[in-house]
């Protein structure tokens, strides 16, 4: 139904990199239910390591997390696989590490809380870039 | 012999310890004083430069919320209470009544900046079908109407349910949720952007993260089931937010919160708690704040509708939203879910109709329209392609679009006010009303047909076409936003140029000059707030992303459909100056209300009998009475205060006549144990300055006298027995200073001249303070007077307020900075000496222009050419 002609299941293969386990559930089922299938990570480390093992077209990357620095994290991804959109998720809108992500290659940045819907079109359109 | 001399030493042993013990008690009080004088003095300002802050926000000309009107108020009572406190240490038991004075204007005050206790009564729930307009103090006025139209204009409505006000208290109250959001906001102290946006996720993400009380989740969950039962098991709901406190002064809200459309049973909860989160979105807050809406006045309300699966849908006014003069009705319409239109993403349909009988299609655009918005079979909503076909075809047979028109009016009529209504059309033709509001219309002196082409400006005419959006002429360096990234950078007063008119830019319209879309429909959030904010926006300026280059200056003419190169300053002198937005909003006249008893000084004249404790009718006039009156407690010390000969020292050197120093605290550099003390000695500021006028010319002797003024003092000399040299009063051609670093008084009688100078100078100008007195002379009291008028017009023109009576000069200065202070007292140190016995020559005016002329070129030389 939607607009994903260009692909075989016309669904979006997404990693989530978030370490707040109860909202990452909602919204990966909220996701899932949208045409996008999630995997998730909670923390910057499995994060690379699901990198390795599987290929994703969009990267949503939490840049406040326990274990790592998102920027890091970040730098990680990019290097490992260049021409996967990263989304940045600021929780608390701060321009300097917003900034600094985009220096980095980040696709665009959402702020926490997202509205659903955004975050879903913003998705599409990384996804739609990344290919 | 033995006996006469103990008897003497013993007398002026006793005399010492009396004045020993005197200085140690002029020193502690003059400290105390001193001490509470400052401590007033920096209460007074404080709490001015509030009153002056509070005056500028009233002006209307930068936004504020209820959290500056409390904490502005609350500092202004709590300096002026600390300015009543300090002048009751300064002068004990003289101004006791002025606390009471203090605490009635309080207590009028309290009543205006806090909010009354709400009634919270009733249910968390409410079903549509029993809804109508007269609960918008319950589900809100967006369900309220929906209600109404359903219930009361039978038209076609989703069924559903509303979860109210009542609930929304309910789960703030839980957990203590809004006194944490409460605090959140204190501390956060908001002001920038970027710090607003922190504070917004901040407070949504607690919102998101916070349990639901379990009553109000069975309550939802009940009422869902009954939908279910009514609609089909698994119905999808479309939850729109309907805030109480919407309809408030005018404002639109249009789009400020959330709305999630296709929610599944599973998520119901969740999406509620989010679209109560929404009520402190960045656009939201933003907006509440620049329409100075009181966040306690808004209550989220949701209403849970059974999803539409619209055919076709879109958004119409029931007259023209750009001109109030035209009455047709206004339709946008697209393929799909009526998303695109409202949020002007995507072009839509445009069907202009007449009201006249039968009504007819005036205008129809119809645009390709390349994608439409569906229902994901599961949940959510989604961008579907359509094939060329599809697209380039009307979203709505001329039929529906007469029919549609025809419920406008119906609604308009209902309403008695043009109407703004969101539509569907469903797949068996029917026509469902999504929601209903009051349209903004722009005043009439700004209207303008759709489209008028402007009449030829001189130039360079970038781009033109497109559509008003929103009328009007701003000139601004060009931004462009593409991504969230982008806003964070917003420079204030650029123009904002974007691809799509997204309702998230909206935040930024607070900062715009001028809004220049890509494409985007009136219809939409952000034309709507452009308008309410008077911001011009001109929206469907195809390549206009691509076109401007940032940071490049450009004139947009939003009416004349034109992008002019530069500044065209001929096409902004037309502009209107921007709206007071935030004028009779509840922030507003919370402030305004407040103020009244704030701001208003009606205790002017210190001189005239109603400048009185029990006449204080506002903070500014206690402010100033307490001020007039430290000053006069503080400045009363050389007066009051007799000064202790014995304990003083007398200045050393090579000076003219006698000059006796009282040390009152810090005022030499050592200790003295002397007699004498030398000047190098002396770190008193305003005494050094006074004395740099006293030594800077020698005194020429009194001048030359007219006969009439020799007989006029031989005359005053007889008859005036404190004029007669036998009766010499002790402090005859004496002068006396007392002083401390910052703090000096002069009493000095030179001759038959009194005068007194006290003054205060530090590097803080909000305590320097001088005051100078001169009375007295030998000559009658016509030439007496005639110098002290004399000496009135030298010191004016320094800068001193003077009042002259009688033969008595008083002169002050204040709040100027220390060198200010400093030059103006070498000025009054020069006139000390050099105006005595001018009296004698005040009826020649030869000799008066004389000693003017003489008088200022000394005073320039020795002030201002000098340092």
């Amino acid at each position: 139904m939607p607009d994903k002609e260009k692909r075989g299941s016309g669904r979006i293969r997404l990693l989530l990199v978030d370490d707040e386990v109860g909202f990452v559930d909602v919204i990966s089922k909220r996701l899932s239910k949208r045409n996008i299938d999630v995997t998730q990570a909670l923390s910057g480390i499995e994060g690379i390591q699901a990198l390795r093992g599987q290929d994703f077209d969009v990267a949503i990357l939490d840049l406040k997390m326990e274990d790592m620095d998102g920027i890091e994290v970040l730098r990680i991804f990019k290097k490992m696989v260049p021409e996967m959109p990263v989304i940045m998720l600021t929780g608390h809108g701060s321009e300097k590490a917003a900034n600094e992500g985009m220096a980095y290659g980040a696709f665009d940045y959402l702020t926490k809380p997202y509205n659903l819907e955004e975050l879903v079109e913003k998705i599409q359109e990384a996804a739609g870039q990344g290919r | 012999m033995g006996l006469m001399s103990d008897f003497i030493n013993k007398i002026f042993k006793k005399r010492e310890v009396l004045d020993t013990s005197k200085v140690k008690e002029l020193r502690t009080d003059f400290r105390a004083r001193y001490h509470q004088f400052k401590l007033l003095l920096t209460a007074n300002n404080n709490a001015l430069e509030i009153m002056t802050e509070m005056e500028e926000a009233l002006k209307g000309t930068w936004p504020f919320g209820m959290n500056f009107v409390l904490s502005r108020c609350t500092s202004v009572s709590t300096n002026v209470w600390k300015i009543v406190r300090h002048l009751n240490e300064l002068a004990p038991g003289r101004y006791k009544a002025l606390m009471d004075r203090f605490k009635e204007i309080q207590k009028k005050i309290n009543p205006i900046i806090r909010s009354k206790t709400r009634s919270r009564e009733g249910p968390m729930f409410i079903p549509l079908k029993e809804v109508d307009k007269d609960m918008a103090d319950q589900v809100g006025s967006k369900i309220a109407n929906l209600g109404e139209m359903g219930n009361r204009i039978n038209l076609k409505i989703s069924g559903g349910f509303a979860i109210t006000a009542q609930a929304y208290y309910r789960f703030m109250k839980y957990n203590d949720l809004q006194a944490e959001i409460d605090r959140l906001i204190q501390t956060a102290n908001a002001k920038r952007p970027d710090q607003l946006y922190s504070l917004s996720a901040a407070i949504q993400q607690l919102i998101i993260r916070s349990i639901l009380p379990e009553d109000l989740e069975a309550v939802v969950l009940e009422q869902y089931r009954i939908l279910e039962k009514d609609e089909g098991k698994g119905v999808k709901v479309a939850m729109r937010s309907s805030a109480l406190g919407e309809d408030l002064a005018e404002t639109s809200f249009a789009g400020q919160y959330r709305s999630e459309l296709n929610v599944s049973g599973e998520n119901i909860l969740h999406a509620y708690k989010e679209i109560v989160a929404s009520k402190y979105g960045l656009a939201a807050m933003t907006y509440r704040l620049n329409r100075g809406i009181r966040d306690e006045d808004v209550a989220m309300c949701v209403g849970c509708m059974s999803m539409v699966d619209a055919v076709s849908a879109g958004v119409m006014y029931s007259r023209n939203p750009l001109n109030i003069r035209d009455n047709s009705i206004v339709i946008n319409s697209v393929w799909g879910l009526p998303k695109p239109v409202v949020d002007g993403s995507a072009p839509s349909d445009l069907f202009i109709i007449s009201r006249s009988d039968p009504m007819a299609i005036l205008r129809r655009d119809i645009p390709v329209k390349k994608q439409k918005f569906v229902c994901y079979p599961d949940e959510g909503i989604c961008r579907l392609k359509m094939i060329d076909e599809e697209g380039k075809e009307a979203s709505l047979t001329d039929e529906q679009a007469i029919e549609l028109a025809r419920l406008a009016v119906r609604l308009e009529d209902h309403y008695g006010v043009p109407q703004d209504i969101e539509w569907a059309i469903t797949t068996d033709g029917s026509v469902v009303c999504l929601q209903c509001r009051p349209m903004q219309q722009m005043k009439e002196e700004k209207t303008l047909d759709m489209g008028e082409i402007r009449e030829e400006v001189e130039g360079t005419v970038i781009l033109q076409g497109g559509f008003t959006a929103s009328p009007g002429v701003a000139a601004g360096p060009v931004f462009i936003v593409k991504k969230d990234m982008d806003t964070l950078r917003f420079p204030k007063g650029a123009v904002l140029v974007t691809a799509q008119s997204l309702p998230r830019w909206a935040t930024l319209l607070n900062r715009a000059a001028a809004v220049i879309t890509g494409q985007g429909s009136i219809a939409g959030h952000l034309a709507n707030v452009a308008r309410e904010f008077g911001v011009p926006a001109l929206f469907g300026v195809k390549d206009a992303v691509d076109l401007l280059e940032k940071d490049q200056e450009i004139t947009v003419d939003a009416d004349g459909l034109r992008i002019y190169e530069g500044r065209i300053d001929s096409l902004l002198k037309e502009t209107e100056k921007p709206r007071n937005l935030m004028e009779g909003s509840p922030v507003f006249m919370a402030l305004e209300g407040a103020s009244r008893h704030i701001i208003p000084l009606r205790l002017l004249d210190p001189d005239a009998p109603s400048f009185k404790t029990q006449n204080c009718k506002t903070f500014h006039d206690i402010t100033r009475f307490c001020h007039e009156k430290a000053v006069h407690e503080m400045f009363r010390f050389g007066k009051e205060h007799h000064f202790p000969e014995r304990s003083s020292k007398q200045l050393l050197g090579d000076v003219p006549m006698q000059w006796w120093i009282l040390n009152l605290d810090d005022g030499f550099k050592d200790e003295e144990e002397g007699k004498y003390v030398r000047l190098e000695n002396i770190v008193s500021i305003p005494m050094l300055a006074l004395w740099k006028g006293i030594a800077a010319r020698p005194w020429e002797g009194p001048p030359p006298v007219d006969g009439k003024g020799f007989m006029s003092v031989m005359f005053q000399a007889t008859t005036n027995t404190a004029l007669v040299p036998g009766v010499r009063s002790k402090y005859a051609n004496r002068n006396y200073f007392m002083i401390s670093k910052n703090y000096c008084s002069l009493n000095s009688r030179l001759g038959f001249h009194f005068s007194i100078v006290e003054a205060l100078v530090s590097d803080r100008s909000s305590e320097n303070y001088i005051s100078f007195q001169f009375k007295g002379g030998a000559a009658d009291f016509n030439r007496r007077q005639r110098r002290v008028f004399f000496v009135m017009e030298v010191l004016e023109e320094y800068g001193f307020r003077v009042d002259v009576n009688e033969d008595t000069l008083i002169a002050r200065i204040e709040n100027h900075e220390k060198d200010f202070m400093v030059d103006r007292l070498t000025i009054l140190g020069y006139l000390t000496i050099h105006t005595r016995q001018l009296d004698m020559i005040m009826q020649k005016s030869a000799s008066v222009n004389h000693y003017r002329s003489k008088i200022h070129k000394d005073i320039h030389e020795i002030v201002f050419s000098n340092q």
